[in-house]
């Protein structure tokens, strides 16, 4: 079948319906419908996971929300008006592409659009439809949009020419892939645009490592800050999972890169930065934890539920007084003066204090990444499994800076190699880090045994058991997977793309 | 893909009405459907404003569905697509004769609708001939609309007749009863009669109307323009009726 031809016009600012039909009435019978209008609400997280998808949920009553693709609505949903994660939503696709694409992240309005549309046919002199179409005006921003569009039907192509011919002069741009998101993209809104990384920066391989290094600090501190809003919010528990993350880059940025910026720069900020993130590692904790209740209860028997029950009592109120301490502090004055004092530090005109400082920051970051996978193969080499978990801990810690170190720098970077070894690298950093949670959990869960609340340690007793068996099981997914990763394809392969030099590696 | 036709060897039954409305409302049902009108006085195109083809095709019709493809035209009605007839189509007989297995040909051209479309519905000549013959094979419904007259009913056992004796499936036979005038004895009779000799005939009726001879008129299938009256009631549920036919 061959596709007709639909084409979307957005019409001059000053063009009226009354012009349109005015224009086509010299050679066409026009029928206009009743214009319908309707008030469209969009909804996604704070990263725009869905938009980036290419997906709209959108409702138009209060009860039902519709996901949207490309082709069209793909599924409808009933669900109540405050829904905001994807487990409040009964089992149907929005639920399923919500967990997979939004994951913890809460749905949040993000923009909505009123539309008026007035849908037309025009009649041949056989009083035969022989073109459809639509005026479509979008209220979405400061002032109407227009839009005309004109569907061409099957044996009457040539009548859709000639409307498309008579419309011409009063049009202002051809649209390609008219739809909702077009219309939301009119609006050019903030909240669809990439707030991930740092590709606003501008990075050159001929930079010098300071310059450099400070416009990345404040990218850093730039996208912690946007966390702040949705922690005091406590919107989800991503904002602050990802708050943290941020100051983490921030701390290992400058420790990483602490020979290219000035002695009394590190000396300030490291402290403070230190302070901001202790402030908020209960509060994770306690998050990780909720998160984890699903599972927990899971895995125990049924008569140790009402022990956990009370433990998640516990934890909660816990958290409620914790989050109300940290949305306290990242509202305090103290934490704005902290946040700005960064901020104006990194901002401050490059001093080039040290020798590395006013060299190319892709030399210095290629050497830095050798120098670190190298010092990793040394002590991985020292790896057994005999070895204390405090060394897989530092294994771990190393990786994440390695990590760190190559997606701050990825755009000076061979972007086919680098992806690949950064694959290797997260396949490894997952291993290492269910490991490690598997400690940290067991940890935090023997902080909670109370001899005076029976039920509730029993319940404790029985998840440290089964954490510690899993974490058991997991050690020697550990140790394959770092003979896996060290290869001396892998070394040949890191000294190719960052250096010469040619070692050997384990394998 | 169903293959529906509107078939009757008789004339002036209410074939054409049949599949004009029936096609309407399978396409308001949602399903994609093609209307192709076999009737070479094309009422069923004219009803929904679809001009044949200046050219002739007959010759064409029957060689591969790409003849036929290039020929449907949109109606004022989302789903529905038409094929118009056109004049020369009165030779599909003689066409068909020309061809060899020309039985199966109508079936193998229809099959190429497949994927675009879930129901064809054959608006057909009267007349029992090659092309009848044809639509029989391709069709997976034989629509029949029978009028309770003695003549109607006679008509009927010769198609039932014909069936059986060149062994086509009697069960693809469905007869209904139309033009039915309720205060008419003769009508009331003969529909007793038959529904008690043939259990297959559809339990709905179709009115004679005043309503459906407007559609002439009205260049429209009766729902366009007499919704609240009892002849479109009747077409909607006759094509219920029909839609659960397996």
């Amino acid at each position: 079948m061959n596709s007709l031809p639909v084409i979307t016009w957005e019409l001059s600012e000053t063009v009226q319906h009354a012009d349109i039909f005015s224009g086509l009435s010299s050679e066409f019978e026009i029928e206009i419908k009743p214009a319908i209008s309707s008030t469209l609400r969009f909804y996604d997280d704070f990263d725009a996971h869905l938009w980036q998808a290419n997906y709209l949920l959108c409702n138009a009553d209060k009860q039902k929300f519709q996901l949207i693709a490309h082709s069209g609505c793909i599924d409808t949903v009933s669900a109540p008006g405050d829904a905001r994660f994807w487990w409040e939503f009964r089992e149907s696709e929005v639920k399923a592409k919500l967990q997979k694409l939004i994951g913890l992240r809460a749905i949040l309005l993000v923009a909505s659009l009123r539309l008026l549309e007035t849908d037309f046919s025009l009649r041949n002199s056989d009083q035969k439809i022989v073109v459809k179409g639509r005026l479509t005006q979008s209220m979405g921003g400061d002032q109407p949009t227009c839009y005309c569009t004109l569907r061409a039907l099957r044996g009457y192509s040539k009548f859709h020419t000639r409307a498309a011919q008579i419309l011409e002069p009063l049009i202002k741009a051809k649209i390609k892939d008219f739809g909702l998101k077009c219309l939301l993209e009119a609006q050019d809104l903030e909240v669809f645009k990439s707030k991930q990384g740092n590709s606003v920066l501008l990075l050159t391989v001929a930079m010098q490592a300071e310059p450099a290094v400070r416009s990345i600090a404040l990218a850093m501190l730039d996208q912690a800050e946007r966390h702040v809003r949705g922690v005091i919010a406590d919107t989800d528990t991503e904002f602050l999972h990802q708050f943290r993350v941020n100051v983490r880059k921030l701390r290992s940025l400058i420790s990483l890169l602490k020979k290219t910026l000035p002695t009394t720069l590190i000396d300030t900020l490291k402290p403070k930065l230190s302070l901001i993130a202790g402030k908020t590692n209960k509060l994770r904790d306690l998050d990780v934890l909720i998160l984890a209740h699903e599972s927990y209860r899971t895995m125990l028997p049924a008569n140790f539920e009402s022990g956990l029950n009370k433990l998640y009592g516990l934890i909660e109120k816990q958290r409620k007084q914790e989050k109300n301490k940290v949305a306290r502090y990242l509202s305090s004055k103290d934490y704005k003066a902290t946040i700005a004092s960064c901020a104006a530090e990194f901002s401050l005109n490059s001093v080039f204090e040290t020798a590395m400082a006013s060299k190319s920051i892709a030399r210095v970051v290629k050497k830095l990444i050798l120098k670190r996978y190298h010092k990793m193969l040394a002590m991985c080499q020292g790896i057994s499994c005999q070895s204390p978990d405090e060394n897989i801990h530092a294994l771990r810690i190393e990786f994440k800076k390695l990590r760190y170190l190559i997606e701050f720098f990825v755009d000076l970077l061979p972007k086919k190699r680098i992806v690949k070894i950064v694959g290797e690298i997260k396949k490894i950093q997952t291993i290492l880090g269910d490991y490690n949670d598997y400690g940290v959990q067991i940890g935090i869960l023997n902080g909670y045994v109370d001899d005076a609340l029976v039920d509730m340690s029993n319940s404790l007793s029985g998840l440290i058991a089964i954490l510690h068996q899993k974490k058991i099981e997991k050690r020697s997914k550990v140790e394959s997977a770092i003979a896996d990763f060290f290869t001396e394809n892998m070394t040949n392969e890191f000294n190719l793309v960052f250096g010469i030099r040619k070692t050997k590696g384990l394998g | 893909m169903r293959v529906i036709a509107s078939y009757s060897m008789k004339g002036g039954v209410g074939k054409t009405a049949t599949s004009v409305n029936l096609a309407y409302w399978a396409a308001k049902s949602g399903s994609k459907t093609l209307l192709i009108d076999l009737d070479p006085q094309g009422a069923s195109s004219y009803y929904f404003r679809v001009r044949p083809s200046t050219k002739k095709w007959a010759k064409r019709f029957f060689k591969a569905y790409e003849n036929l493809v290039t020929h449907i035209k949109a109606s004022d009605f989302e789903n529905l697509d038409v094929i118009p007839a056109h004049l020369s189509f009165r030779n599909f007989d003689s066409l068909l004769a020309g061809f060899k297995k020309r039985k199966n040909r109508l079936r193998r051209v229809l099959k190429g609708f497949d994927k675009e479309y879930d129901l064809v519905i054959l608006d057909c000549p009267p007349s029992i001939s090659h092309l009848s013959e044809s639509i029989f094979i391709a069709s997976d419904v034989l629509l029949v609309p029978v009028i309770p007259t003695t003549l109607s009913e006679r008509t009927f056992e010769q198609l039932m007749i014909f069936f059986k004796e060149n062994d086509y499936p009697q069960n693809k036979i469905v007869p209904f009863f139309s033009m039915v005038q309720n205060q008419k004895s003769l009508h009331k009779e003969t529909m007793r009669a038959m529904s008690a000799r043939y259990k297959i005939f559809l339990k709905t009726t179709i009115p004679y109307s005043s309503d459906i001879e407007k559609m002439g008129i009205h260049k429209a299938p009766v729902d366009v323009f007499a919704k609240s009256k009892q002849a479109n009631h009747a077409y909607r549920q006759l094509w219920e009726e029909v839609s659960k036919i397996e």
